[in-house]
This record gives structure tokens, sequence and C-alpha cells, in this order.
């Protein structure tokens, strides 16, 4: 399944998920204040220690940040412009820091235990009108339709070659999208024939309030 | 959920084996019209029959009339009933009740593992998450899918994402199963597999086919023409009627 | 709301990955350059979903991506994009999505290429651009002016997006047209 989890464990896997948030949002918050490059950037490298210390699997992930380079590489080249060096290693280490430290809570931590972790944090959403279990059968959805969805565009594709014999364009996003939406329709008859709607009626549906 | 809205759930879920008494299907003067057309018109039947075929062209009414059955389309005039249950009155029992297969296992599917699945239809009748899994483990194991909980339905072929789509059905043991050409596209291995299992259910099958071979073991056949019944009785005789008068280029008598 | 929309919701989500996922797609206007179709997709919820659907489509999305699905264009997901110096665009999408929504009902005056053109420039640009620009300055420590510099390579793709939002819409509207909402 498409998950950016790590499947062989580490002992970072056994720290709760909630922990390894709360450390997240802490850490995130406490670098706030902290200007000086020297602390960012030994930070950075502890952080990237633990990552290494994790094995080889973990290492590759470190991969992931490669689509970040070229936006740092322009944030440092503004920074030495106007200030100094300094500025620009602070910059780019705070910057590093952060994505590294999220990533390796994702690493080791399943999108349902991620899921239940938050779900304190989302029960007072329930009074802006956001249900918890809708939200959680909506991200099953997701998860579930962006495989059929991308099969359905090849399926597109590969018809659109045999007979134009180009790579597939943008003609075909209006039907595939179509096709979508009425998938959409389908979803919701067999949810509905499945009782979802009966046990939560439209009419008392909590999502129903969101404006 | 809270306590007494999960008692309520639970007390309109009742398991059956085989089914109960009280659960004929009655169309009583039942009149449908869907796209300004109209497809049923005073409609009378009464099913109870454990396995029931239905035949018919494409647009004669199947799907409707299986989709009157369990609410998800309420007649304009006249009743539908199971037992003594109205299907505009108690929409809301009828999930639980009466289970429904679709033709494309994508429709249906909604979670990206087995497990989580087919312990859905548990958790909407009020089980818990732990209760649910543990049932739906069960279950899975019950048919020669043990094992199965974790894996992803996106590697599963046509035919296990259609026995899947079943199992998640009969996870809340409702008392019937309406089948919409739930073997459309599937080979002829697994269709025989699929329909195998079904058969040996407890539930009362209602099933719409164009596979006429799939019927002949039932115990009634209906052929649907224009939402008008054209033909009720044993297999063989309403088969062969069909049989021959789609092929003779005719129409319905 | 209903379980149609919580559905469309969801799919419209996945839509937008699964654009985000294609292999390049060839858009002729611009010669053969490849541009990932992801802010398509967010441009799209606003105008075929409405305001709030749309913006709940790209929240959810969002939402997905951060509990670790590798949906982001690119194969990138996690909280880390959350931390990341371009994550006010993300941001941005939510409420772009959501502007391109209230444009399509603002315009249902204009012709239909029009209307999607002005509400994806507005909502799927300018909004977005109004979150991500200043979370940039924010987040990498730069003047706001060196923000909007570094933000300026990618408004030509994206108002190529934008034509090609026009375009979809107009050719979905006409074999479909209950599926944008507000022009049935």
């Amino acid at each position: 399944m498409i998950t950016t989890y790590l499947a062989r464990r580490t002992w970072l896997h056994g720290v709760p998920a909630g922990v390894k948030l709360f450390a997240l949002a802490a850490l995130s918050f406490m670098l706030l204040p902290v200007q000086d490059w020297r602390i960012l950037a030994t930070a950075a490298m502890l952080a990237a220690l633990v990552f290494a210390a994790l094995g080889r699997e973990a290492r590759q992930r470190l991969a992931l940040i490669r689509p970040l380079l070229p936006v740092l590489a322009i944030i440092a080249a503004f920074q030495v412009m106007t200030g100094d060096w300094r500025d620009a290693v602070g910059a780019v280490a705070r910057l590093t820091l952060m994505v590294m430290l999220a990533e390796l809570v994702t690493m080791t931590t399943t999108m349902a235990a991620m899921m239940e972790a938050l779900a304190p944090v989302l029960r007072p959403l329930r009074h802006l009108g956001l249900d918890p279990r809708a939200l959680t059968l909506a991200v099953a959805l997701v998860i579930r339709f962006v495989p059929v969805l991308l099969e359905a565009w090849q399926r597109r594709a590969e018809a659109w070659r045999a007979r134009s014999g180009r790579r597939p364009a943008l003609r075909l996003v209006a039907p595939f999208v179509a096709e979508a939406l009425r998938l959409a329709d389908h979803v919701a008859e067999a949810l509905t024939a499945r009782g979802f709607a009966a046990s939560a009626r439209p009419q008392e549906h909590p999502m129903r309030k969101i404006p | 959920m809270s306590n007494a809205r999960r008692a309520m759930v639970q007390s309109s879920f009742q398991p059956s084996s085989g089914h109960p008494p009280d659960d004929t299907i009655r169309f009583d003067a039942v009149s449908l019209a869907r796209g300004g057309r109209s497809l049923f018109a005073g409609l009378n039947l009464t099913l109870d029959e454990h396995r029931i075929g239905l035949i018919g062209a494409n647009g004669s009414g199947k799907s409707s009339l299986l989709r009157l059955i369990n609410g998800l389309l309420l007649p304009d005039a006249g009743k539908v009933r199971i037992g003594g249950r109205d299907t505009v009155r108690d929409r809301d029992e009828l999930p639980g009740r009466i289970g429904f297969v679709f033709q494309n296992p994508d429709h249906q599917i909604i979670f990206p593992t087995v497990g989580e699945e087919v312990a859905f239809g548990l958790t909407l009748r009020g089980l818990t998450k732990g209760e649910a899994a543990e049932q739906a483990r069960a279950l899975l194991a019950a048919h020669g899918c043990a094992g199965w909980e974790d894996r992803a339905v996106q590697e599963l072929s046509e035919g296990q994402k259609q026995l899947v789509c079943i199992l998640a059905v009969i996870a809340p043991q409702p008392g019937a199963l309406l089948l919409d050409e739930c073997f459309a596209s599937l080979d002829l291995r697994a269709r025989a597999d699929l329909m195998a299992r079904l058969m040996a259910l407890p539930q009362r099958l209602i099933m719409a086919s164009h596979d006429l071979d799939l019927l002949a073991s039932f115990d009634r056949v209906i052929w649907l023409d224009g939402g008008r019944v054209c033909g009720d009785g044993a297999p063989a005789e309403i088969i062969a009627a069909y049989r021959a008068a789609m092929t003779n280029g005719g129409g319905a008598p | 709301m209903t379980v149609r929309d919580l559905v469309r919701i969801a799919l419209f989500a996945a839509i937008i990955a699964a654009l985000g996922l294609l292999p390049r797609i060839d858009i002729p206007i611009a010669a053969g350059v490849p541009i990932t179709a992801q802010t398509l997709g967010v441009m799209l919820a606003g105008v075929m979903l409405g305001a709030r659907l749309g913006a709940l489509a790209v929240l959810l999305f969002l939402f997905v991506v951060a509990l670790g699905a590798p949906l982001l264009a690119g194969g990138r997901g996690g909280l880390g994009v959350l931390f990341g110096p371009t994550a006010g665009y993300l941001i941005g999408w939510i409420a772009g999505a959501y502007v391109c929504g209230l444009l399509m009902r603002a315009l249902r005056g204009l012709p239909l290429f029009a209307a999607t053109l002005i509400a994806a420039i507005g909502g799927g640009i300018l909004v977005v651009y109004a979150f991500g620009v200043p979370w940039l300055a924010w987040k990498a420590n730069l003047s706001l002016t060196q923000a909007i510099l570094g933000g300026l390579v990618f408004v030509p793709g994206d108002l190529i997006k934008a034509v090609a939002t026009a375009f979809i819409t107009v050719a979905t509207h006409r074999s479909a047209p209950s599926l944008i909402s507000g022009r049935a």
C-alpha cells in the first residue's frame, strides 16, 4: 500500500505516536526563537545521525528531501546576497532539521496509529461540526481510490495512445474527472446500501454544520 | 457513538440463521418512474423463496427492483414491505437486514485493506473497533481466507475482490442478499467458485443475472420486461421461454 | 452534508493525488513543457465542487498527505511537507479552492470559459501565492520582495494550468453539465 512508512521495525517504531507528535510540536516551538546558526546546524547534524542510526532503509528515505534542494539553494543564495553566509546556513539548517524530524515521525508511525493519536486533537472539531467517524471514512476512501483512479487513467491513456500514437494529453483530464465523479456516485450508493446513511442520517449528521 | 444510540442500533440488528418467517418481501401496487420514464406501474409481487433469480434485458427493471427492496429507491406509489417493515418508514433498518452486492467491486469496497472492509459493516451496527476486527478475522477464516486482514484490496484479483464484497456484506448477518449482476466481470472459474459459496449461505438470495446457467438450481426465476413480470416460476421453464424469445428475434410474449 | 457530498470530497482528494502522480502530461500550448498537474486538481476542486466542498477536498488531501501517504507531486508525503519552506502554498490551496468556488458562483453571468479562467487565476494563483509567499519569507528568513521573486518562477506554469482548468471545465460541462456545481 502507498505509504512512506518504514516496514522494518526500529526503536523509534516502539515510541507511542502521541509522544512522537508531541515531541515534534514541542521541538518546532522551541526552535522558533533560536537564531544561532551553530545550534541549528548541530541540531540538523544530530537529526541526520538519528536517520543514519535507523538503518540503510531509513538513510535511503533521506532522498525524500531531494525535491527541497532547489528551493533551499535559492533561499541560501538570497541569504548570502543580502546578509552573510551565517544566515544562509542557519535558515537552511532550520528547514532541513524540521523536515527531517517530521519525516522521522512519519517513517516510524502507521497511518492508523497517527489517526488514533490525533483523535483527542480532532475531538473538539465535533463542536465545529466535523464528525471524526466521517473523517476516518474519508481518509480510507482517498487511500483506496488513488490506485483505482490511476488505473482508470492508465486505461484511458492506453486507448488514446492506441488511436493517436501520441503521449496522453490534457484532453484526457476532462473525461477522467467526469468518470471519477460518476464513480463517486456509485460509491455513495454502495455506502448507503450498507447503512452508512442509516447510522448518520443527513438531517442529524454533524458534518452538516460546516460553514 | 453514545450508548443509547449503540443499544438502539444493536436491537435493530438481529443475527439470523436461515431467515425468520416474517421476512417475506411484498410489492404492493408499486409504481416507479426514473428520469421521467415510467418503469413500474402497479407492480405486485410476493417473494419468499430461498433462491430467486431475476432475468431480463438491460433496462427491463432488474436493478431497480433490487434497489426498491433495500430502499435505495423508494416507490412513487404503492408499498414495498419486508416482513411488516415498510421501506419508506423503516428505511434506516434495511441495511442491517438486507445486504446488497454490486456489479463492480471497485464501486463497493471502501477501505484499502480487507480487514477494515469486512469490519466496516459491523462497526456501523454498533460494534467497537476491536470486536468488529475480531469478528471480521473469524469470518474470513471461516470462508477460507485466513490471514487476509492486512492484504491490500488493490492487489486482489477481480474474483477475490468480489468475494471480499460478499463477505463484507454478510458480516452483519443480514437475512437476505441482493446481487446485481455481481459476476459480470468474472472469469468462469471465479464465477463457479463464488456461486458455490453463495449457494451455501443461509441468507435468502435474490440475484439479477445475464448468466442464465447460474440460476438453474434456484427455487424461482422472474423474467422482467419493461417493468412487467413476463414470466415467473420454475427456472427450467422460465429460462427456456426467455432464451427462446431472445434468440428467435421475437420480443417478450 | 450528505453521503454523496462526503464521497465526492474524498474522490476529488483522490483526483488531486492522482493528477500529481501521473506520468507527465503534455500540454500542447506550452510546447511540450512538462508540468505537474496537481495544482490543476486544486483549481478544478473549487470550480467543480463549489467553495465549501472544494476546500474540504483539498483539506482532506493534505490531511492524508500529512498522515504519511506520499501523494504530493514527486511522491512526497508525511509531516515533513508541513514543515518545509513551501508549506504555505499547500495551506493556500485550501483557501484557493474556496475562493475558486466563490468566484464561480459570483461570475455565473459570464460565459463559462471566462468565469472559470478568472476563478482559477483569482483563487488558484493569487490566493495561493498570498499564503505561499509570506510563509516562504517567514520560514526562510527572506524579505517579502525576495520571496516574491522566488515565487515568480512558478507563475507561467500556473497560468497554463488556469487556462487548462477553463478548457477542462468547458469540456466537462458539455458532456455532463450537472458535474459542475452552480452551472447545471
